[in-house]
């Protein structure tokens, strides 16, 4: 008798994690699929670099799934990989010492395509076209002050407001006292506020 | 109603939208406040960009690099269950049948099971009893032996004194072959030597 056939996309992280864990590669595949783009976007935010936010989201994915055995259902799967998405990008930030980033993005774009995937697009967003503008505007300031915060309340805010992460969550995810998280969050919107002022003059 | 100014962690807590009892003060402040009502706007202001900032998109192709790298392990039971599946039929009638020649092929096993087991012990039984009769017969068959050659008073000294007449018996025997078989060698020597 052939195995019943799963729909995949409607079943939930928890579901999906455990036909990894049965050896199923679709559901390797579907896990990939569900959060290539948050992890890529937390990894790109935090090295400001595509080449190598691409390398660290793959060794992100590589340890996950090559670990899914270790993964237990009563955490929030999100949380586990978030956690070694931002563990790699950080390990990464220590051995390159990029704490310095460059306001105008990736220090590396040499391509139109690298400068391309740097830029803020919100051009699907039902906007007049002076809101896009300055929507636009802030999006591209927002990024670059963002590239200027401190690693630690990069990834505090970006799983805050980003990725709807509460306080608890975000906890969890970077092993940090839940007073550590909120005085990072804090400070990151304090920082954001400063940088953007010019923008309201 | 608050009569001082919101502090910065009170603006936060209205920014992510807590509720409580001790919000509600807050918010009252923000409704009277023009100054903190602009604080707290300009607050929402940057966290509205920040949630309206797009997820970026890695090169096409990224799982396949992923999957590539990855090892798909099927655990040993999932693979036995797999292979187990197989075998059992698609249509529900064949099922139940499948079904009932198993439960039938286990209960068989089961019977021969206990059968042989059974079996086991009868045989073990049968075979101790056989050997113990055997033993018997075979002491018997030596007493006789012994009462033929040595006679019946040897016998009796040996039933009566048991093993250790049985050991003076057996050197004394010993003895007598030994001094018996020097004796021979001594005649054989002495009639040789006249012969040459």
């Amino acid at each position: 008798m052939a195995p019943p056939t799963l729909d995949l996309a409607n079943l939930p992280d928890a579901d999906v994690a455990r036909l990894a864990q049965q050896g199923r590669e679709p559901a390797f595949r579907e896990l990939v699929r569900r959060y290539e783009r948050p992890v890529f976007s937390l990894v790109f935010r935090m090295v400001r670099d595509t080449a190598t936010a691409e390398d660290l989201a793959q060794d992100t994915f590589i340890k996950v799934l090559n670990h899914i055995d270790k993964y237990r259902s009563e955490f929030k799967f999100s949380s586990w990989l978030f956690k070694i998405a931002n563990n790699v990008a950080i390990d990464h930030l220590r051995r390159r010492q990029l704490d310095t980033i460059s306001m105008d993005g990736s220090p590396n774009a040499s391509t139109a395509a690298d400068i391309e995937a740097t830029r803020f697009d919100i051009a699907d967003k039902s906007e007049s076209a002076l809101d896009e503008m300055e929507a636009k505007e802030l999006g591209s300031e927002i990024e670059r002050a963002i590239g200027a915060l401190r690693p630690e309340y990069r990834s505090c805010i970006m799983l805050r407001h980003v990725e709807g992460r509460s306080y608890e969550e975000i906890a969890a995810t970077l092993d940090l006292p839940l007073g550590t998280v909120k005085t990072y969050i804090h400070r990151a919107r304090h920082q954001l506020r400063e940088a953007l002022e010019h923008l309201r003059e | 109603m608050q009569h001082r100014h919101l502090l910065p962690n009170e603006i936060d807590l209205l920014l992510d939208g807590e509720v409580g009892f001790g919000v509600a003060p807050l918010r009252a402040h923000v409704d009277d406040c023009a100054e903190c009502r602009a604080r707290l706007d300009e607050a929402r202001v940057v966290a509205d960009a920040l949630e309206r900032l797009p997820h970026f998109v890695p090169r096409s192709g990224f799982a396949d690099r992923v999957m590539a790298q990855v090892q798909v392990v099927e655990p040993w039971h999932v693979a036995a269950l797999a292979t187990a599946r197989r075998f059992v039929p698609e249509s529900r009638p064949l099922r139940a049948l499948a079904l009932a020649g198993a439960g039938l092929a286990s209960v068989v096993i089961s019977a021969s099971a206990v059968w042989l087991a059974f079996s086991a012990d009868l045989g073990f039984k049968s075979a101790s009893f056989i050997a113990t009769r055997a033993r018997g017969a075979m002491v018997d068959a030596a007493g006789h032996l012994f009462e033929t050659a040595f006679g019946s008073g040897a016998a009796d000294a040996v039933r009566t004194n048991g093993s250790m007449a049985l050991a003076v018996g057996v050197v004394a025997l010993v003895a007598a072959v030994g001094a018996a078989a020097f004796g021979f060698r001594a005649l054989a020597t002495a009639s040789r030597q006249r012969g040459s």
